[in-house]
């Protein structure tokens, strides 16, 4: 047996503790709600709505910048997403302990992450409402989907994302719902009773639960680094200077892992803060070992980063290294260049030290720099890379327009309503890997 | 039963040749004499009358959205009185390893058996992959939908539609000119004879620097234009393999220009 | 109507114990528990092999398959050259095939789970054979339920869980 991390609480605590969070909701959250949904359907729906009325036009792009603080918000949102899996699949294959509290929440943020993913998509189009066409159907033409195309590949990687977290989210939860179906009332209760197939909890069906587990996970892992590759293969395909790179597909893995654990961090920090009831749960060792795992990972991307840039220059190409001049030595690249480094470098050296790792607060605001730098890291890349291409009578500077800003408010926004919805109808915490880790009770210890 | 086997494995094999056509039904070229260009954007001019695109007015000229597929990229050398000026008409190079064709995921670019790189407006979804694989930045987009001030609404070329909003667009070699020599030919059972096609770019260069043929056709213009000492093509080393040819414009003495960039 | 013996026990290791020593004595035992068990009853019985990975194995191959088909299928179909590459370039379609494997792996997974565990396990499907009510077992007790007794066993059935040091043992009545 593993040794725990947590084992302060009873098994029928577990339950109660989650059922009284889901149920037990005062009208201050329901306020926040309201304002958090009203500020998200004006931020992102709104002026979205008129954009497709009016057309591309309103946002920032021009030839040759095409792509812009849509794709970016896209790339960031992919990074986001990943954690949550990297969180859930990947810590089960190694056996590790401390990622029970955290998996389900990670999870359930990976899902609506994917969910803004797809919106991005849509915004981005210049003809949205034929975004079906990017789909292999059998069409009366004939006429499938070039699938040569990175877009394809995105389309087919996200796709099988979204399906493949969803369903992985739901079986997790299969157990949990029958458990809590016990504690509940009214119509939760037939929610869950529907919701739960079922569910029994015998040895046999625990039995194939765990195989099926541990297959999901196989199958989940090497998705999440194909997706978030086939993502910065829609740059790294291209011929523009500052696109090609072979280094793309494990600098966007690195870095997708990097902004989406610190996206779980303040995600957790948020609800902990919010919500005392969960600091049983969810306790500074997993800040401790979250924060190393940031650590790590800020340091690869590090070495990433410097290396793009020394072989972007050592190759003495004309046109790379004009891209790499426009980033690093020109207004206003610079200073988001230096703000980059100084979040995703600098700043998280400081969680080498254990008193800063275990704190809360301190842990929340290192991972607003990284989410913040992070961000700027793919913008630096997207819209600042086409603003440099071959020919230099097209060279041209980006600035994004109020509808993208207010889009990318509204995303983040749309995102937090998706999840405060959510957290009350389905268990953040999953009861049953929780209570392992609490111990299954033995009359006799050694086992 | 042999047969079919032998179809097939032929099949299987044309499927693995790299660009599928072994050959083009006629190669059109465009020939751009850097010599003669002197930077009238008469061509420009032209090609918006021909090809119905909009004018997008000076605020969106500002900020870099000019609709027009032709451009003419002015490099200026130099102080007054010792200005050198240098200009290349830039079209679509109608790439036949075209970087645009591979991004787009609905296949609303690709390559036909004329050797142009088609636009297929209704089937664009404005993904903007193309105009972004673009190396030589040619693809233009339609931001919003422009409005024609009467009476320039009659002035509208009935071969060519108009591009809604939202879709890519960029030079198609005047296809519909292209077309309708087809069609007079298929009529009259003969292939395209050298200078039936021309399109409206290459027809109202008053200086001629811009020519336009068949390069399959031995006997036509482009075939012996092209066998000039100066010619050269833009970003070679990209090996995107376009079907526009440059010939170099000659310097006088003293100049002392090399490199990419230098060469006009 | 059936009766079951249904025993609570607080400590795992009296449950296997009790579940042995009825298991080797030919009653169906089942054990139900709110968290898995899955380890502990491999210590006891050795390990075991589930019918899932012959799903999850075919639905990989079909995955692989039906990517290949698409993407080589429908490029034949329709022939539409596309920037000076080949109409059938395998680095593409495997990578659309791995796409798939993974999509339909994890769908085939989820089938088969749902068939191999009788989800879903409502009354008024065909294969429902009786549930029992114990809410307990569902949240912090582990439950064993020995079905299909004979009710002239119930009796000794009921003693030996006593004496293998159940919290609680009950009869019920199986819906």
């Amino acid at each position: 047996m593993e040794e725990g991390t947590n084992t302060k609480f009873t098994y029928r605590e577990v339950n109660e503790d989650l059922i009284n969070f889901m149920t037990k909701t005062g009208p201050r959250y329901y306020i926040i709600l309201a304002v958090v949904a009203a500020s998200a359907v004006t931020l992102f729906f709104l002026p979205w709505a008129y954009q497709i009325y009016v057309g591309q036009g309103v946002t920032g792009l021009n030839a040759p910048v095409y792509w812009g603080v849509y794709l970016v918000n896209f790339v960031f949102w992919v990074g986001i997403a990943h954690a949550g899996t990297l969180i859930s699949a990947m810590l089960y294959i190694t056996k590790t302990p401390w990622r029970r509290a955290i998996a389900r929440g990670a999870e359930t943020m990976t899902l609506f992450a994917i969910v803004v993913v797809s919106l991005f998509v849509f915004a981005h189009m210049g003809r949205p409402w034929n975004l079906y066409w990017t789909l292999p159907y059998p069409s009366h033409r004939q006429l499938w989907t070039n699938f040569m195309s990175p877009i394809v590949f995105d389309v087919f990687a996200i796709g099988t994302y979204l399906t493949s977290s969803a369903i992985f989210l739901y079986f997790g939860m299969i157990p949990d719902l029958a458990s809590l179906k016990h504690n509940a009332t009214g119509w939760r209760k037939k929610l869950y009773t529907i919701l739960s197939l079922g569910w029994r909890g015998t040895d046999k069906q625990w039995l194939v639960q765990a195989r099926a587990t541990m297959f999901f996970s196989s199958f989940i892992m090497p998705l999440v680094v194909s997706v978030h590759s086939v993502v910065s293969w829609d740059f790294a395909l291209s011929i523009v200077p500052g696109y090609s790179k072979t280094i793309f597909a494990p600098y966007f893995v690195t870095g997708a892992l990097l902004s989406g654990f610190a996206g779980v961090v303040l995600m957790l920090s948020v609800i902990r803060w919010s919500f005392p009831v969960f600091r049983k749960y969810i306790t500074e060792t997993h800040y401790d070992r979250m924060g190393m795992m940031i650590f790590f990972l800020s340091l690869v991307w590090s070495y990433l980063t410097a290396i793009e840039v020394l072989t972007g220059f050592y190759a003495d190409n004309t046109f790379e290294w004009e891209s790499i001049k426009y980033k690093i030595l020109t207004t206003p690249s610079m200073q988001l260049f230096m703000l980059m480094i100084f979040s995703n470098t600098l700043l998280p050296l400081v969680l080498m030290v254990r008193k800063v790792r275990s704190c809360a607060s301190s842990m929340s605001a290192v991972c607003s720099f990284v989410l913040v730098g992070m961000w700027l890291e793919r913008y630096l890349i997207v819209p600042n890379a086409l603003s440099r291409k071959f020919l230099p009578w097209m060279w041209r500077d980006y600035c994004p327009s109020w509808v993208e800003v207010s889009i990318t408010a509204g995303a983040i926004l749309f995102f937090v309503t998706m999840f405060m919805v959510s957290i009350k109808i389905f268990p953040l915490v999953s009861l049953f890997e929780v209570k392992e880790d609490a111990g299954i009770p033995m009359e006799k210890e050694g086992h | 039963m042999n047969d079919i086997l032998k179809r097939i494995v032929e099949r299987l094999r044309d499927y693995r040749v790299p660009g599928y056509y072994k050959k083009f039904d006629y190669h059109w070229t465009m020939v751009v004499d850097l010599d003669r260009c002197n930077g009238c954007e008469a061509c420009v001019v032209a090609c918006q009358a021909e090809n119905n695109t909009p004018v997008v007015g000076e605020k969106e000229c500002g900020k870099g959205r000019a609709l027009n597929w032709i451009r003419i990229e002015k490099y200026v050398e130099g102080e007054y009185p010792n200005v050198k000026v240098k200009f290349i008409p830039i079209m679509c190079q109608q790439c036949d390893k075209a970087p645009c064709e591979i991004g787009c995921p609905v296949y609303a670019t690709y390559h036909n058996q004329d050797g142009l790189n088609v636009q297929v407006y209704n089937r664009c979804v404005g993904t903007f992959t193309c105009a972004t694989y673009c190396p030589y930045d040619v693809r233009r987009f339609n931001w919003f939908t422009y409005k024609r001030e009467k009476p320039l609404d009659e002035q509208l070329n009935p071969d060519v539609t108009v591009r809604e909003m939202g879709v890519m667009e960029k030079c198609t070699f005047c296809i519909q000119r292209i077309r309708v020599a087809k069609d007079r030919a298929k009529d009259e059972k003969r292939d395209i004879k050298d200078g039936e096609v021309i399109p409206a770019c290459v027809q109202t260069c008053p200086t001629g620097a811009l020519t336009f043929g068949d390069l399959n056709d031995p006997g036509s213009m482009v075939s012996k234009m092209v066998r000039d000492p100066r010619k050269y093509r833009m970003l070679e080393e990209l090996n995107a393999d376009p079907s526009v040819i440059y010939l170099k414009r000659v310097m006088e003495e003293g100049s002392g220009e090399g490199g990419d960039e230098e060469k006009s | 109507m059936r009766t079951s013996v249904l025993g609570l026990f607080k400590y795992v290791d009296l449950l296997l114990s009790a579940s042995g020593k009825l298991k080797g004595e030919g009653y169906s035992v089942t054990i139900i528990s709110p968290v898995p068990l899955v380890h502990e009853i491999e210590h006891v019985e050795g390990e075991k092999k589930s019918f899932l990975r012959y799903f999850t194995l075919f639905g990989g191959i079909s995955g692989f398959a039906f990517g290949m088909v698409l993407s080589l299928g429908t490029s034949a179909l329709y022939v539409m050259p596309r920037g000076g590459r080949p109409i059938f370039s395998i680095t593409p379609f495997l990578l659309i095939s791995y796409e798939t494997t993974i999509l339909l792996g994890v769908i085939m997974s989820l089938l088969g789970f749902f068939a191999i565990a009788g989800l879903p396990y409502f009354k008024g499907l065909p294969h429902f054979k009786g549930e029992v009510e114990c809410p307990e077992a569902a949240i912090d007790s582990f439950g064993l339920l020995i079905e299909d007794a004979g009710d002239d066993k119930l009796d000794y059935v009921e003693k030996t869980l006593k004496e293998c040091g159940a919290s609680e043992v009950r009869r019920v009545e199986a819906q």
